[in-house]
């Protein structure tokens, strides 16, 4: 019987306001081969339009760079949206830039398995 | 623990680092998992807005292969991952993860574990005074009290160097949340007293990438509810008079057995505690 893979669920903001400029914590996944994002709007104030937030990896933790993934915010209360990844090294975060006026209050998570 | 069992555990590679009691009731290296270590999440009740601001800064435990800018991977003791707990870039900031069980019998404890530390190795200098504290607690019960054990190693206050262990024996007031719920915040930097004994220097190494592993073992009885020995590395400290954090006994929490480690910055830096690996062992037959 072949082994069973690992997985984990971090939750990287619980109940966080995000407003203007916000990002995740950086997390270290390097054992994991992919992940999804989740992100659930427990209170949204404002429109968010069509704004997303962006999937930055970085080879240390510290410097950071786009890897071409968005996953939208979500517009109302407990919608849930989410963005696949894979292949990305060791250390992901989330970034976002809200429009002026928009407030999301967010649990961000990230289902990993390898 | 008989002479095959000793023998058993010394040719085991991955125990022999180790001096466990006889029945070890876990053995967490981290090579294949988290292992039940877990973020500590604050209580609440009815929205997460009720949480007390202590614990609204507590992160989620990764595990790390301990890789730089500088030279890549360090890797962790008994293979490529360790469980990293990590605090946010302020100052202040507190980062907590935690294993819960229950115990079967009120036996002696032993708890050991490897650790290292780290700030964040994001400017080229030492950062020696940039990580304030790291430590680690019991969160017991029997029945007539909830007993909290802790003990953290200061590095650094306000910048200046203090390398002592030390413990906390005052309780906190408590928050009521609704009917059901309270909370308090047991972990703030504040009522900690250090052990006898003179400052302990550990190895921080030389620049922040660079890593070296230490051990530590911390022995408690749950009989008596007591310390009966803590050691770092080579360094023993008397504990027959050092107190625990003590409340009486709440509800549904008999026979709580946690173990959580902690780490706090001194600056707005993000700090690093890292572990590998965690042993928890008791005494009966």
């Amino acid at each position: 019987m072949s082994a069973l893979r690992e997985s984990f669920t971090a939750v990287l903001a619980l109940g966080e306001t995000w407003e203007g400029r916000a990002e995740t914590e950086p997390y270290e996944c390097a054992w994991a081969s992919e992940g999804i994002f989740f992100l659930r709007a427990l209170e949204v104030e404002g429109d968010p339009g069509g704004a997303s937030a962006a999937v930055e990896i970085s080879p240390d933790g510290v410097h950071w760079v786009a890897e071409g993934t968005t996953v939208a915010l979500p517009h109302t209360v407990d919608c849930t949206t989410f963005a696949k990844i894979a292949h990305f090294g060791g250390f992901v975060r989330l970034v976002a830039e809200l429009p002026p006026g928009v407030a999301c209050q967010l649990v961000v998570s990230l289902a990993l398995k390898g | 623990m008989n002479d095959l069992q000793q023998a058993m555990l010394r040719a085991d590679p991955r125990l022999s680092r180790f001096t466990p009691l006889g029945r070890i009731l876990y053995h967490d290296d981290f090579a294949g998992g988290m292992r039940g270590w877990t973020q500590l999440v604050g209580n609440y009740a009815g929205s997460l807005d009720t949480m007390h601001e202590g614990y609204r800064q507590i992160t989620a435990p990764m595990l790390s292969n301990l890789t730089g800018w500088d030279c890549g991977t360090h890797g962790a003791l008994g293979g490529t991952y360790a469980l990293k707990i990590a605090t946010l870039p302020r100052r202040g900031a507190q980062s907590v993860a935690i294993k819960r069980i229950t115990w079967q019998r009120p036996c002696p404890l032993r708890l050991e574990f490897y650790f290292t530390y780290k700030p964040e190795a994001r400017d080229l200098q030492l950062s020696v005074r940039d990580l304030r504290s790291f430590g680690l607690l019991f969160d017991l019960q029997n029945d007539e009290r909830r007993v909290m054990p802790h003990l953290r190693y200061l590095s650094t206050r306000e910048g200046e160097a203090v390398q002592r262990w030390q413990y906390k024996a005052r309780t906190v007031p408590f928050r009521r949340i609704d009917d059901q719920t309270v909370t308090h915040y047991h972990l703030e930097d504040r009522d900690w007293t250090a052990l006898p004994g003179a400052a302990q220097e550990l190895c921080y190494n030389e620049i922040p990438s660079k890593v070296n592993w230490h051990y530590a073992r911390v022995d408690f009885d749950l009989a008596t509810m007591r310390y009966t020995h803590f050691q770092c590395n080579d360094v023993s400290y008397p504990m027959d008079d050092i107190a625990s954090l003590e409340i009486p006994a709440m509800p549904n929490l008999r026979g709580m057995l946690n173990v959580a480690f902690f780490v706090e910055t001194d600056t707005d830096k993000r700090a690093f505690l890292f572990l590998d690996a965690v042993l928890l062992s008791g005494e009966w037959d």
